[in-house]
Parts: structure tokens; C-alpha cells; sequence
């Protein structure tokens, strides 16, 4: 088939989720499709300035044509449309400029899309999220696959949606959660398939490589870009009162869910004085948070937390081969590719409850635990040091539902299936209509 | 070591952090909290009240005035009364004086979102107490029939 995939941006230096996911995707259907890439010249999510070169550029198999970006994103301008539309207040042309405040605005990538739409047999859009999907997919129309990456939040309820996920041909979803988001929306009969995304079995780790940037064991590993966000905030927070955290009811009332950073900063100077710990009443094993991934925001300085910055791919996988446990904080993810690298090396997983994939992929896997307060947090995170034979366990079912649902063939044997039968659907609508003219 | 399923482990493990605040909350004068039972119906209804259901559409709201006159509005919506001159003084407070307060602006219009979140729990608790309320009157008026 000849396949185009239309993303926000496109780059081997893009590390964004859908980005990479679309890469992935592409880079696999190339090997038995003609595929191009539909992309801009943005590299930044924030500015979205121009920044590569427009025009066709191959890479690999693949045949990548980028659109200049009209004009770079109004911070000011999309803050106060967004406050808008997620109060619930905005009139419908009000929620349509929200997808073009959003960007990056493309405008001759939806010519292309008009002008040679036709030639490809289907049109594979990541991310409902951005401009070019949001008004590519009209243009399509039945022969648009569309990858929503939705997550359960504000934007995701607004009523222009609705007439939208009604319009493409077929759904990849990511998850159960996402379908049963987005899914209920779309006419019950189109096709859709759930994904995820492909992995492949790990590398050897280097252990000598966390030796040389001084990480000691126990460590608990958080991996990704440091943001509120992604709820580094309430990670932080909740792990200084962790170490805190004693039996003594003071310093458990110091530390209650609502505490600052500062409150809990000041109650782990006089915890400090006594080590840290863990176990309530045991011994009190020294674990650190090693946070690996560019930092949006101040982390406290402690002996407790480490930051790495951004680091390579071998030290990534050092640090997951040896990690005790991995943190994932975020309260919106549409799949969490870090959830799935850490269950491909066996290591259990503690999530936020409150995002539901994250709950939802725990609970499929048996891969993890979970917790929704600053007192489950340390419940669960006790239990997963204080056992580390279930911890094991709990990683090896981790690695067993990747195995299970992840590896590269898996996936893209929905992929094909579902692709088979959107392009059949369209054909027989084509056919339909070329005879309902005739006659 | 034989497979472990994670809903019970969950369950025991949050049982567990139940029981340590209840146990606090009972050691710094909530003395009604000793009874296991009370403290678990009272979680759970403010739980419930909390993120069971959607805020944004309760009973109360509905049964005050227009919610323009008691609602927060976090947002700010500029416009001008002045037909005339109205367009310049617009121009004038997007372009000049809101980029010179954006600061306090952001600052305030975040805590205001909190306090409106808070409001919203809170009226969401109200309801829910109201709701037993109204159950437990229907039952004591079925005892005394």
C-alpha cells in the first residue's frame, strides 16, 4: 500500500512520545509499504519554530516532506484560549482556534493533503491534539487512520470532538482506556485495533557505566523529562516525606498529603538527623530517587535525589537494569513507553492511580503496584523494598505481558489487519459511489 | 515464586495506609475514629464526594442563584462599556497592561483555580452528607410507622 503518516514533527532528535511512536510505526510499514512521512519544519513542541530544512528530505526507507510552520505558537495568546475552552465556555469557533493556537499551523501540508490526499491509499494521523491532524483528518475523510495518543484530560471532553472522531476510516489505539475514551465516540462499526507499541528484547547493560557516575544501590528511578507536568512535583514531595516519614505521629502530620515542598523539606532536615529509612520500625535501608531526563523545574538538592540530566542510551539502560523500582508519576499518559522498557527488563513498576492507563496497564500486567495518596505512596514503595523477591516476581509478570502483547510482530500484525480492512472499506465506499454516479 | 496477583496486594497495602491515618487522626483527638466502621463510612463517602463523581454537576449549584453571582471565575475576560473608545481601551489593556501584570495575573488566576476545585469538593461533600441524611430520615420515618 502506499501509506502516508502525517505528524507535528519528525526527527531521530525528537524524543517526544507520539513523535517516536510515529517513527517506530513508519519505520516498520516501510519494510512492506511505501510510506512518507507528512511533517514540519518545527523541532521545538513549545515554539514550534522553523528549524529544519522544508521540502523532501528520505531517511531510511522513508520519504519525509516537511511544510513550513505559518508562525511560531502565542504563549500568551494560547493560554488564555485554553483557560477558555477548558472551563467549559468557549463557543464552537472558540474551540477550533484552540487547535490552531495550538499549532504548528502547516497550512501547505493540508494543501498537499487536498491537492495529493488521493494518491495514497491511506493516511495515518498521530495526535488529535495539533493542527494539522485536527484539520487533515476532514480532508481525508474515511481513508484517515487516526493514532488519537488521548489522555484524560480537559481537552479531550470539548463538543468539537465529538463531529471529529466520528470522521476517520479506522482507530489504533494505544490502550484499553484510550478506546473507551475516544472509541464511544467514533461510529460503532469502524475498524480499530489496540497497540500499544512495538519494543524489542533489551541490550546487555553496562553496569560499570552507573559506577562511574557514582550511583550507589538501592535506587528507585524516575526516567523522562522532569516536569509538573508529568507530576515530578508530587513525586518529589511525596518521596521527601517518604524518607521522612517515621512512626512519630508529629512528623506524620508535618508531612500530611497537602504539605509544601518547603514543609516537607524542613521535615526532612530533622528526619535527616536519624538517616533514612524505609521500613516503619525495621531497618532502614538508604534509597535514593535517581531522576534521569532534562529538568523543567528545581529539584531539591538532598543526598537522597539525584538528577542526571539527559543521558545516553546505554546509560539508560544501565540505570533500568539496576533500578529497584521505577517511578511513574505522570496523571496523564496515553501508553508510557518507559512503563514498557522497564517491564522489558523485569523491573516492577509504582504509578500513579490517578492516571487510568497507568492503573489499567499494572492491573492487565500484575507488573506494579499503584497509589493515589502520599500515604499509599510509602505504603507501596515500603512493600516493594522491604520484599524484593515479590518485587522480582512482580517485574518478571512485567516482562511477561510485554512479551505477551509488545514485541514488534504482535504489533504489527494488528497494525496490517486493521490497515486491510480500512483500505477495503474504502475501496468498497469508492466503488459505491462510482456506481451510484453511473446510475 | 508463585505469581502474585496485584489487585489484593493493593488492597492490603491501602487497608494498611488507611489504618495508619485513622490510627493518627485518632492519637491527636478525633477520638469517633476508634470505631474502625465510622472511620471507613465516613472515608468513604467524602472519598466518593472527592473524585467519584463529576463536579461539575451537583444539586446545589442548581438550586442557587445564576452562577454568575456566586461562582469564581478564574478567567479574565476584558472588554469596555465605551463604543467608541471602547476598541483603543481594549488595545490598550490586552497589549500594554495585561503583558506588564501577567505575573500577578498567573499567579492569582492558578490560586483561584485551586480555591474553585475546593468549592467544588466541598459542595460535592455537602450533597453527599445531605443524601445519607435524607436516607437515614426515610428509614427512622419507615421505624416509626
Amino acid at each position: 500500500m502506499k501509506l502516508a503518516c502525517v505528524i507535528h514533527r519528525f526527527g531521530a532528535d525528537i524524543a517526544g512520545g507520539s513523535e517516536g511512536h510515529c517513527r517506530l510505526i513508519a519505520e516498520h510499514l516501510a519494510l512492506t509499504h511505501e510510506v512518507t512521512i507528512l511533517t514540519t519544519t518545527a523541532r521545538d513542541h513549545v515554539s514550534w519554530a522553523n528549524h529544519y530544512r522544508a521540502g523532501e528530505d528520505p531517511v531510511g526507507r522513508l520519504r519525509v516532506i516537511r511544510f513550513p510552520v505559518d508562525r511560531p505558537r502565542d504563549l500568551h495568546r494560547f493560554r488564555d484560549i485554553s483557560d477558555l475552552v477548558f472551563s467549559d465556555r468557549a463557543s464552537p469557533d472558540e474551540e477550533q482556534q484552540w487547535f490552531r493556537e495550538n499549532g504548528p499551523v502547516a497550512p501547505a501540508l493540508l494543501e498537499c493533503l487536498q491537492r495529493q490526499g488521493g494518491s495514497f491509499d491511506l493516511v495515518l494521523f498521530w495526535s488529535y491534539r495539533y493542527y494539522n491532524t485536527f484539520f487533515g483528518v476532514p480532508v481525508v475523510g474515511r481513508r484517515a487512520v487516526l493514532l488519537p495518543t488521548a489522555e484524560e484530560d480537559p481537552l479531550v471532553h470539548v463538543d468539537a470532538l465529538s463531529p471529529f472522531f466520528a470522521l476517520p476510516g479506522g482507530y489504533l489505539f494505544l490502550t484499553q482506556e484510550e478506546e473507551r475514551l475516544v472509541g464511544d465516540r467514533a461510529p460503532a462499526a469502524t475498524p480499530r485495533r489496540i497497540i500499544g507499541c512495538g519494543i524489542d528484547p533489551p541490550a546487555v547493560a553496562d553496569a560499570s557505566l552507573l559506577q562511574r557516575l557514582g550511583i550507589a544501590e538501592p535506587y528507585v528511578l524516575y526516567l523522562g523529562r522532569i516536569d509538573p507536568n508529568k507530576g515530578c512535583d508530587t513525586l518529589l514531595r511525596y518521596f521527601m516525606k517518604y524518607i521522612g516519614d517515621g512512626s512519630s505521629p508529629d512528623r506524620l502530620r508535618a508531612s500530611g498529603a497537602s504539605a509544601s515542598l518547603a514543609e516537607a523539606r524542613a521535615d526532612l532536615g530533622r528526619a535527616e538527623a536519624e538517616g533514612l529509612r524505609c521500613e516503619p520500625g525495621g531497618p532502614a535501608p538508604r534509597v535514593q530517587l535517581v531522576m534521569a531526563g532534562p529538568a523543567n523545574m528545581p529539584v531539591p538538592e538532598h543526598p537522597a535525589i539525584r538528577t542526571l540530566g539527559f543521558v545516553d542510551e546505554p546509560t539508560r539502560d544501565a540505570l533500568l537494569a539496576h533500578a529497584r523500582v521505577l517511578m511513574m508519576p505522570s496523571p496523564y499518559e496515553s501508553l508510557s513507553m518507559v512503563l514498557l522498557e522497564a517491564w522489558n527488563r523485569g523491573l516492577p513498576a509504582l504509578v500513579n492511580r490517578r492516571c487510568a492507563v497507568l492503573e489499567g496497564q499494572v492491573l492487565r500486567s500484575d507488573g506494579g503496584l499503584y497509589y493515589q495518596s502520599a500515604a499509599e505512596f510509602a505504603g507501596a514503595l515500603d512493600y516493594l523494598l522491604a520484599h524484593p523477591d515479590v518485587a522480582r516476581q512482580l517485574g518478571a509478570q512485567g516482562r511477561a505481558y510485554v512479551e505477551r502483547e509488545y514485541r514488534w510482530p504482535t504489533v504489527m500484525r494488528k497494525i496490517e489487519a486493521l490497515l486491510s480492512e480500512v483500505a477495503a472499506n474504502s475501496s468498497h465506499e469508492n466503488t459505491k459511489s462510482r456506481n451510484h454516479e453511473i446510475s | 515464586m508463585n505469581e502474585v496477583r496485584v489487585a489484593p496486594l493493593m488492597k492490603e497495602i491501602e487497608s494498611e495506609a488507611r489504618s495508619k491515618i485513622r490510627r493518627r487522626l485518632v492519637k491527636h483527638g478525633m477520638a469517633a475514629y476508634d470505631d474502625e466502621e465510622i472511620f471507613e463510612r465516613v472515608r468513604a463517602t467524602l472519598q466518593h464526594a472527592a473524585d467519584g463523581r463529576d463536579l461539575g454537576v451537583l444539586l446545589l449549584p442548581e438550586l442557587l442563584n445564576d452562577e454568575v453571582e456566586w461562582s469564581l471565575d478564574p478567567n479574565l475576560q476584558l472588554s469596555s462599556h465605551r463604543p467608541a473608545a471602547g476598541k483603543a481601551i481594549l488595545f490598550a489593556k490586552r497589549r500594554i497592561l495585561l503583558p506588564l501584570t501577567r505575573w500577578l495575573f498567573e499567579y492569582s488566576q492558578r490560586n483561584f483555580q485551586r480555591q474553585q476545585q475546593l468549592n467544588r469538593i466541598l459542595l460535592a461533600c455537602i450533597e453527599e452528607l445531605a443524601v445519607e441524611n435524607a436516607k437515614l430520615r426515610r428509614d427512622l420515618d419507615a421505624l416509626r410507622k
